[in-house]
Order: C-alpha cells, then sequence, then structure tokens
C-alpha cells in the first residue's frame, strides 16, 4: 500500500479516533499523539491491512488499546480533565452555540464523565460517532449483549439524572 | 401533542435500546430542527450534546504533520525510537552478563591456592608432585597385596580342612 491510499483509506477516520482518544484520555494534546501514534502503527503494518475486513473499527480499536495503555502509565483517571474539555468543544462548537447554552453542554458533559467506563466508551461510540452494535462489539472486544446492557444504563443514567436536573434544579 | 406522538414512541424504543441506526438519525434529524416541545427540553440537550461533540476535529496541520512522518519512514530515515530502546535494553543486559562473567572469573582464580595454580608452568614442581602421588599409590598397593596374602592363606587354609573332612566321612 502507498502512501497515497493509506491517506484515502486511513485518514477519513482520524477525526473519530481523536474524539475517541479525547473521550478516553480527556486531553487533547495527548488525543493527538495517540492518532499520529495510531497512524504510524497502522503504516508499519501495511502489508497486512489487506486482510483487515473493518479497518476503521480496528483503528478504533487499537485507539482505545493505546489509550489505556497510556491511562496506566499515568495512573491517572480520564474525568480530571473535564474543563479542559469542554474549552475544546466550545471553540469548536460555534455554529450550536447560539442553539445550546455553554452551561448545558458542560452539566450533560459531566453527566457523561461520572458513568462507568465502558457505559461511557458504549454511549460515545453509538451516540456521538453512530457505529453498530456489532462494530462497537469489535471495538471495545466485548459480547454484543454487553454493548447493549452499557447503553441501555448509560441512557437511562443520563436520563434520569438530566430529569432531576430540570425538574428540581438539582445536580 | 399527537403530531409528537411518533417521535415519543421513537423516543422510547431509544430509552430501551431498540432504536436502529436509521431511527437514531430521525431523532438526531428532528433534534437539529427547531419545534421542539418543552416536555423533549431535556432529551433536544442531549442530542445537541451528541453533536457538539462530533464537532470536534484535528486541524489541517495535524496531516500535514503525520504525512512527513509516514513519508520520512517510507524512506527508512526514521529509526524506530521503539524498536531503538529495545535493541540498547538487549545490548545493555548483555553488556551486564559479560562484564559479572569477567569479574566472577577473575575472582574464581584469586581464591585457588597458588601452588596448584603454578604448577602446570613449573615442570620441576609438576614432578615432584607426581612422584610423591605415585609413591602414595604405590604405597597403598603395597599394604593391599599383604592383607590380600592373609585372605590367600586363611583360604588355603580352609580348603585343606574341608577336604579332610570329606575324606574321613568316605572311609
Amino acid at each position: 500500500m502507498n502512501l497515497e491510499t493509506f491517506q484515502t483509506r486511513v485518514f477519513p477516520v482520524k477525526n473519530k479516533l481523536f474524539r475517541f482518544a479525547f473521550r478516553l484520555l480527556g486531553s487533547t494534546e495527548e488525543a493527538k499523539d495517540v492518532v499520529q501514534e495510531v497512524f504510524i502503527k497502522v503504516w508499519n503494518g501495511r502489508e497486512q491491512l489487506d486482510e483487515i475486513q473493518n479497518i476503521e473499527a480496528w483503528c478504533m480499536r487499537v485507539t482505545k488499546n493505546l489509550s489505556l495503555d497510556r491511562l496506566r502509565q499515568q495512573q491517572r483517571r480520564p474525568t480530571d480533565p473535564i474543563e479542559k474539555g469542554f474549552h475544546v468543544q466550545q471553540t469548536a462548537l460555534s455554529p450550536l452555540d447560539t442553539v445550546v447554552t455553554t452551561e448545558n453542554m458542560k452539566r450533560i458533559g459531566e453527566l457523561m464523565a461520572i458513568l462507568p467506563e465502558k457505559q461511557r466508551h458504549v454511549m460515545h461510540l453509538r451516540d456521538v460517532e453512530g457505529y453498530s452494535y456489532q462494530e462497537i462489539s469489535e471495538i471495545l472486544e466485548i459480547d454484543m449483549s454487553q454493548v447493549k446492557v452499557n447503553l441501555f444504563r448509560a441512557r437511562n443514567a443520563v436520563r434520569e439524572k438530566l430529569q432531576k436536573i430540570n425538574a428540581y434544579g438539582l445536580e | 401533542m399527537d403530531s409528537n406522538k411518533p417521535i415519543e414512541e421513537l423516543l422510547e424504543k431509544y430509552w430501551n435500546c431498540e432504536t436502529s441506526l436509521e431511527e437514531e438519525q430521525q431523532l438526531r434529524d428532528f433534534f437539529r430542527g427547531t419545534s421542539i416541545p418543552a416536555s423533549l427540553n431535556e432529551t433536544a440537550e442531549l442530542f445537541h450534546f451528541f453533536e457538539a461533540e462530533k464537532i470536534k476535529s484535528l486541524n489541517e496541520n495535524f496531516d500535514a504533520a503525520v504525512t512527513k512522518q509516514l513519508r520520512q519512514r517510507q524512506e527508512g530515515k526514521i529509526i524506530s525510537m521503539v524498536s531503538f530502546a529495545n535493541i540498547a535494553r538487549i545490548a545493555a543486559g548483555i553488556l551486564v552478563v559479560v562484564v559479572a562473567t569477567y569479574f566472577i572469573r577473575q575472582e574464581v582464580r584469586k581464591s585457588y591456592p597458588k601452588e596448584i595454580q603454578d604448577t602446570y608452568s613449573d615442570p620441576q614442581l609438576a614432578f615432584e608432585e607426581t612422584k610423591k602421588a605415585l609413591m602414595m599409590i604405590s604405597n597403598t598397593f603395597g599394604k593391599a597385596k599383604h592383607e590380600a596374602g592373609k585372605i590367600k592363606m586363611f583360604n588355603e587354609a580352609e580348603k585343606k580342612i574341608q577336604s579332610k573332612g570329606t575324606e574321613k566321612t568316605n572311609i
């Protein structure tokens, strides 16, 4: 595979990889480093790329593994820099700024951040990136039933909290 | 109110994780619109959050930087730091073993008595040592021969007694 083919086939997934790495690590710079690392890894193994059925799902899996490796090395939780993550949103959000207030976005970001790890990952992959259950199962290396259970719990946990906040103004 | 019924039904399916990707896209499209009933405000916030998350992206500089790196790798200009670190680790391990072996050998040599060590290079001393050893073996053989003679004498006497005993019984 030459560089041009690589750019056509692999480069388009960069933003999905970046968002997923960001969801896992909570830092723009680290997420960027991970995506770069993923691309280099994929490039080094480009000879075997034709054997992989779903390159995008495979790249997402590599992103997950490299991000989790980093987290293990740093021994810290990814939920710390919510403010940092939110700051990134603000700059990238300009077309929606008129519709959604800063406060609401921050609140939902926080609700998602406190979800258990698997629920957070599944919800991101389904509701933000629009992956099928099968693809999520491949990316996270878990059963389809686990994907559904985690998604159900995540959606309902966020729903309940949002209802409480809107009804009583409690957080 | 009735006009919202299909969306409310779809939402119920969404919370129960029974929606397909297409149905979830319908919900996204609906919440992107402006005529959202007040009863669905908190759900709208959530869908807006997902949309905003999807906007986060890497800039064009990232593409250029990664392409440059991949091109350099293709031309073999970059030695992977990971593989270099691994080689350095193995080399350091081998060096430690070699140095340790050298020092242990030195220590073992020092601990041997000098005369044993030097015997090989001094023919006179080697001759004396050999002579001493042979004399010791010879003395031991002499003693053994003397003792064996006693046993032989005893055996002969035993045979004579036995033969006399058989003669008597024959008579």
